[in-house]
């Protein structure tokens, strides 16, 4: 599944990014902790398929369909 | 003089803690295009310069890479002796991937290391505590452990970094080059020292349920908004009086001991009346830069973006897209300004080029004077809204509709060109704090310098055309002048509209400032103090006999022309090419005149 299909308060791990996914966005993501089985949780869906939010690691992120359909997880 | 350059990630309280290092006088370098923004100031014998914050040493956006060239280039300068890397100790993981980049990048170039653990205050307000002996010999470099807001740890750092930067090299330590290690070695120092991230992002989380819910979100949004157009127009009008009271004043006085003549009409004119009638928005800007300083500070305003990132982007707009275009409600110049927070250069420069059609606060004159032209003061719709009221809520919903039109447009034209280019919409929803006043003041402070030395001389050379223009040949009044003849030469461009030469030159000369437009009629009506007293000239209009279809096509004339040359001065600067502005400013103009020449011809 990818981080877009995660619903609210559902945990799952970070495995990898899709193909299309430009190398200089992944390196960023990468730097901003989406790296390989880090645990990730759904804090809020938003109406309309408005951006989502997660907290991964210390942080909670906000992020658009576009870039979350890119992110693939495993269901933990 | 020896400099120390101030490094962090965003959100890790960087700027305070450079306010708390330097005294009040700071200097703000701009790089034209970009929103890189250098603030350099005095600490102790050393020059002290705030780096704008990034995640990371590789570069994701044009900004970016401007603010990590020149980070690069500082960092090299021989001047340069010391990098001072700040952490934010509730979020040591994230902080250290960039602390870790720049500690090599510094320590390349022999340069001395620091780092600044900051908000150690909320470290303790959970209960935790950090080893800091520990993380400094994992880090190889000295660490401070301080909170720059509640001043704990402050006077120790300011004591012992002057003797650090003059001892050199402080930190040996082999940073491995590879981007995935470095990543690795920040998660294992994090795990080691730093403190459970659930336990602080839990009262984040909390506050966020409320303010991100579906509904109680919303609400919460309106309100905040509210607040910020009440901030606007109601809060900074004292201010705003205050300003015209002083210049008007201080003109009188001026023009009294000079005594009436060529230069004293010059001054009055030109001077008080152009460039004066500018610095009476100085108050608006700054006190919108205020509350947008205070929502950002608050981390509130990610959360704006947030909720208004979806039903904008069917515009093609992000959703800080929504801050620039309340702002321009104000003042475009603000506006603009503000845009510099949106995270993708295309949308960025989509939002600046189409904020000129939010109705700001220099056309309400125009709108108040043509709608009581052409609206009865009595007449009510539907028997219950003021008809006043509602056509001008008509004309910034007119100005609203264009500009997603615009943007619409635009979005599509310009897509397939730099579509890779494109930053996707990711947003650190940071902790809320409370604003400290000291980064605020400055901010507030900076926003009025800009404004001023951006628009002032613009304003003042055009204030000087058109005066030479209207005043010559002398005594032959505005009629007679080079600027009537013109209006006169020009009358046949204006027919269409339904307007003959005096409106001509009245909408010239509102180039200058759209609220000219109101003064210039009053002269061409032989009104003096027209400003004042709009209902009179608003029967003089009437009984001159301005039709519905000529007023109202002036009235949408001014909602979408680029009348002003101050907005298109920021433009140049902020887009980093002059043909952008001038280029809009004729497509507006363009575009507000085939809307009026339809409208007059569709009524009449």
């Amino acid at each position: 599944m990818t981080l877009w299909d995660l619903q609210a308060n559902q945990i799952a791990h970070v495995q990898n990014f899709h193909n299309a996914l430009s190398t200089t966005v992944a390196n960023r993501l990468e730097e901003m902790g989406f790296c390989q089985g880090q645990p990730i949780v759904c804090l809020r869906r938003s109406p309309l398929k408005g951006p989502l939010v997660v907290q991964l690691g210390d942080c909670v992120y906000s992020l658009e369909q576009t870039i979350a359909e890119q992110i693939h997880l495993t269901a933990a | 003089m020896q400099r120390i350059i101030l490094v962090g990630k965003p959100n890790s309280g960087k700027s305070l803690l450079f306010n708390q290092l330097t005294g009040l006088r700071q200097k703000v370098a701009n790089f034209p295009g970009v929103t890189v923004e250098l603030k350099s100031g005095q600490f102790d014998e050393f020059e002290l310069i705030d780096f704008p914050g990034t995640y990371s040493l590789n570069s994701l956006s044009r900004d970016e890479q401007i603010a990590i060239e020149k980070l690069n280039i500082a960092v090299h300068d021989e001047h340069t002796s010391m990098v001072v890397c700040v952490l934010d100790a509730t979020r040591l993981e994230r902080s250290l991937v960039f602390g870790l980049q720049a500690q090599r990048l510094a320590e390349e170039n022999g340069k001395s290391v620091v780092f600044v653990l900051n908000m150690i205050d909320e470290v303790q307000k959970h209960g935790f505590e950090i080893d800091v002996d520990g993380l400094q010999q994992a880090l190889g470099a000295p660490v401070f452990a301080l909170s720059a807001k509640k001043l704990i740890g402050v006077a120790e750092f300011k004591k012992a970094l002057p003797a650090l930067v003059k001892q050199g090299k402080t930190s040996h330590h082999d940073i491995p080059e590879a981007r995935e290690k470095v990543i690795e070695r920040a998660r294992n120092i994090s795990k080691q020292y730093g403190i459970q991230a659930d336990v602080v992002l839990k009262s984040q989380n909390r506050i966020d349920r409320f303010l991100l819910h579906n509904v109680l979100g919303g609400v919460a949004f309106l309100a905040v908004m509210f607040l910020l157009f009440q901030s606007i127009f109601t809060w900074a009008t004292p201010l705003m009086d205050g300003v015209e009271w002083c210049i008007t004043e201080f003109a009188h006085w001026l023009t009294a001991l000079i005594g009436p003549g060529m230069i004293s009409d010059f001054l009055n004119d030109a001077v008080f009346g152009g460039v004066g009638a500018f610095l009476v928005f100085v108050p608006q800007i700054m006190v919108l830069t205020f509350i947008i300083g205070l929502l950002e500070d608050s981390g509130y305003l990610a959360r704006a973006a947030l909720i208004c990132h979806k039903p904008l982007s069917y515009f093609g707009l992000s959703g800080r897209s929504f801050i620039p275009y309340l702002s321009g409600f104000a003042c475009a110049i603000p506006g603009i300004m503000a845009a510099r927070t949106i995270e993708s250069p295309r949308k960025r420069l989509i939002t600046m080029m189409t904020i000129p059609l939010m109705s700001c606060s220099a056309r309400l004159p125009v709108y108040a004077l043509l709608v009581a032209v052409l609206i009865p003061e009595d007449a009510t719709l539907f028997g219950i809204f003021d008809f006043r009221g509602a056509a001008f809520f008509g004309l910034y919903l007119f100005g609203i509709i264009v500009a997603l039109i615009v943007s619409l447009l635009l979005n599509r034209f310009t897509r397939n060109q730099s579509d890779e280019m494109d930053m996707p919409f990711i947003l650190e929803l940071p902790s809320y704090r409370v604003p400290h006043w000291k980064p605020l003041f400055h901010r507030v402070l900076n926003s009025g310098k800009y404004f001023i030395r951006r628009a002032a001389p613009v304003i003042f050379i055009i204030s000087l055309c058109l005066w030479v223009l209207g005043y010559f040949p002398q005594g032959a009044g505005l009629q007679g002048s080079f600027l009537g003849q013109i209006g006169h030469i020009i009358e046949p461009i204006f027919e269409p509209m339904g307007l003959d030469w005096r409106y001509g030159v009245a909408i010239i000369m509102s180039f200058l400032a759209r609220e000219v437009f109101v003064g210039a009629l009053g002269t061409l009506f032989g009104m003096a103090g027209a400003d004042d007293n709009i209902a009179g000239l608003a029967a003089n209009i009437q009984a001159d006999g301005l039709t519905l279809g000529a007023g109202l096509g002036l009235l949408l004339f001014y909602v979408v022309a680029l009348q002003c040359v101050a907005t298109v001065a920021t433009l140049r600067a902020e887009t980093g090419k002059g043909s952008i502005a001038w280029g809009l400013m004729a497509a507006y103009g363009v575009l507000a005149y085939i809307i009026a020449v339809v409208t007059f011809q569709l009524v009449s």
